[in-house]
């Protein structure tokens, strides 16, 4: 468990820096990264690019959806809604620029990638961290879980001493 | 136990009820990281702040001595000038000034105002000479036909002026300016920008003068070329009343917002465009020219709304200290493919340089017979040449073809904004450290040499320049 947790708060560090680092530039936008998209999804991202209402929520969404997922993940709040929010968000960006065979990227790469990229390792992550619940274990999901445990407890209890009675 | 109990068990280790001290440490077990966190980000933060400061030279700020600066005309590249002044360091505003009160002048105003500039707004610019005495020097961004007046009145007012280029739409203007500025002994920088580009500096300096990497250079080509664009518009609310444009010469509020297409108040495209890079040209080949020929008309939007070229073709012939040289330019505002560039053409290799970081630009050429550059790339004045691989089952190179000569980069790095450094230079000259980069003599010979087109245009034929034109006296 300790090890999921660990995993978790590394993802959910990532994420924040990247949300908090496109927060911190007031003239971010996606529009770069998406005029340049490759792939079967590239005339969906361009269009994204293209049209300046559907690009300012992008850019919203985006920038805000980091970094809550982020602070999601380092303190195990909402871990599974973080995680499966997460997964879909790199979901995007594998599409963005897959790395398929014939296709190359039209982003900077360090390495060298066949069909597995990090953005797909980093979704295999987040879905571990979907399906188990390091944040029950460390997490404020821990506190909320005992809380609404607890009510739910009352509440039968009292139901059933209702019923006794 | 049931199920649910066991993997509550396993999850959070108890089954007790409610919670416990053990539940709120474990439940916030990882606020630390958030800690952590914000303290690498603000690290980080101030790191990248001590970057861009170093880029700007403020670190050493706090020696300068503050010069106290106007803005007149807070239009559009007013705009662009003030962006560039809140990056210059120990630069106080005092005043704006601009016909347009309630739109430009009240913007500008208000974001002066955030940045701490306890500023003064004006209609009129001869109110704001009477009333701010401590204005040691004024930027002035007003329509062409304005630039004499306004330079000339704030000279003779004891103020150092930076004016944008073009620095009259008539000769006789640009001459009183230069006439005012040496009777007044005050600075008089013309916004000829790229005169204070590093980039431009360092081609002209190192691989021009120095190194000679060009060899002889003979023929010269550059261009703007730009996309078709409507007309500026206006908000309605914000107009300005007939009476008050027509006593500042505007006919109407079409012609005010686009007075740059307009005869008798700006000089087109050539002018606003052209005289940047004709300007390098005359500055590269150390020369000005000797003769011109132009074509160009309306070719595409209505003469109406825009009296002047859309479209100009112009040759110069120059004869430089190293012999004779022509240099093509050309304009067009209906298409912008390759955007805007110089090319400079020797015997021993081609600079294309241009001031913004097109990929294309901002690289020199050595021609294969010219002598091994290897000293020239040690020395890091070029970087080493891009390989260009060449298949050779498909291509078969004709005897009379010249292999393609190696591309080199120019190794100066450019990331500020385009006027910085020109602004810089003239207030540092009122500072008694530096020379101005652009004093009004050579804005002179600039416009001389490109109101020349206009001219030749409307002739139809060669116009040759006599070398007293290009001289004040």
């Amino acid at each position: 468990m300790i090890a999921l947790v660990v995993m978790r708060v590394l993802i959910g560090w990532h994420f924040l820096y990247e949300g908090v680092a496109k927060l911190l530039k007031p003239d971010w936008s996606a529009a770069g990264y998406l005029k340049v998209a490759k792939g079967p999804l590239a005339g969906l991202f361009q269009s994204m690019a293209n049209n300046q209402d559907v690009l300012a929520w992008v850019n919203f969404l985006n920038m805000w959806g980091l970094t809550l997922i982020g602070l999601g993940l380092i303190l195990g709040c909402l871990t599974r809604y973080a995680a499966i929010g997460g997964a879909c968000m790199v979901l995007l960006y594998y599409f963005a620029n897959p790395p398929f065979i014939g296709y190359f990227s039209s982003q900077a790469t360090e390495g060298s990638y066949l069909l597995v990229n990090k953005n797909l390792v980093e979704i295999g992550a987040l879905f571990v961290i979907a399906v188990t619940y390091s944040g029950r274990y460390i997490g404020l999901d821990r506190i909320f879980y005992r809380l609404l445990r607890r009510r739910r407890r009352t509440v039968a209890e009292q139901e059933l001493t209702g019923a006794a009675v | 136990m049931s199920e649910k109990d066991d993997k509550d068990l396993q999850e959070t280790g108890s089954d007790r009820k409610g919670i416990d001290r053990r539940d709120i440490l474990q439940g916030m077990a990882t606020l630390p990281v958030l800690g952590l966190f914000g303290y690498a980000v603000h690290k980080q933060v101030s790191y990248e702040n001590a970057q861009v400061a170093q880029t700007l030279g403020t670190a050493q700020a706090s020696n300068l001595k503050e010069v106290n600066v106007a803005l007149l005309g807070a239009g559009a590249q007013g705009q662009v000038l003030l962006d560039a002044m809140l990056k210059c360091p120990n630069v106080r505003f005092r005043a704006v000034c601009d016909i347009w009160t309630d739109y430009n002048l009240k913007k500008v105003v208000n974001i002066l105002k955030k940045y701490n500039f306890n500023v003064n707004g004006y209609e009129d610019y001869r109110e704001m000479l009477d009333k701010e005495k401590d204005i040691d020097a004024v930027v002035i961004a007003t329509p062409d036909f304005w630039h004499s007046q306004h330079a000339v009145d704030c000279l003779k007012a004891g103020k150092h002026v930076y004016c944008e280029k073009e620095m009259s739409n008539t000769l006789e203007g640009a001459r009183q300016m230069v006439l005012t500025a040496r009777e007044t002994g005050k600075f008089l920088q013309i916004g000829h920008q790229r005169r204070s580009n590093p980039r431009y500096k360092y081609c002209y300096n190192k691989l021009i003068k120095e190194a000679k990497l060009l060899g002889r250079i003979v023929t010269v080509n550059g261009q703007w070329n730009r996309a078709v664009q409507p007309d500026l518009g206006y908000p309605k609310r914000y107009e300005i009343p007939a009476d008050k444009l027509k006593q500042y010469g505007f006919k109407n509020m079409e012609q005010f917002r686009n007075w740059r297409w307009y005869k008798g108040l700006g000089g087109g495209p050539i002018v606003d465009l052209g005289s940047h890079q004709i300007d390098i040209y005359n500055w590269f080949l150390e020369a000005n020219p000797v003769a011109v020929v132009a074509s160009g008309g309306n070719d595409y939007y209505s003469p109406e709304t825009r009296e002047w070229y859309d479209t100009a073709m112009v040759v110069y012939e120059y004869e430089t200290p190293q012999g004779r040289a022509r240099a093509y330019y050309q304009t067009q505002t209906t298409n912008s493919s390759l955007g805007y560039f110089e090319r400079f053409m020797g015997d021993q290799g081609t600079l294309v340089i241009s001031e913004s970081d097109a990929n294309y630009a901002n690289a020199i050429y050595r021609e294969v017979t010219a002598p091994a550059w290897d000293e020239w790339v040690q020395k890091g004045y070029v970087t080493a040449p891009k390989v260009v691989e060449v298949k050779e089952e498909k291509t078969v190179l004709d005897v009379r073809e010249s292999v393609s000569p190696d591309e080199h980069k120019i190794p100066v790095e450019f990331a500020d904004l385009y006027h910085r450094p020109h602004l810089l230079n003239f207030f540092n000259t009122v500072r008694g450290l530096e020379k101005l980069n652009c004093p009004s003599e050579v804005g002179y010979e600039s416009a001389v040499t490109v109101l020349k087109v206009n001219e030749a245009i409307q002739a139809g034929r060669r116009l040759e320049f006599r070398p007293e034109e290009f001289e004040v006296s």
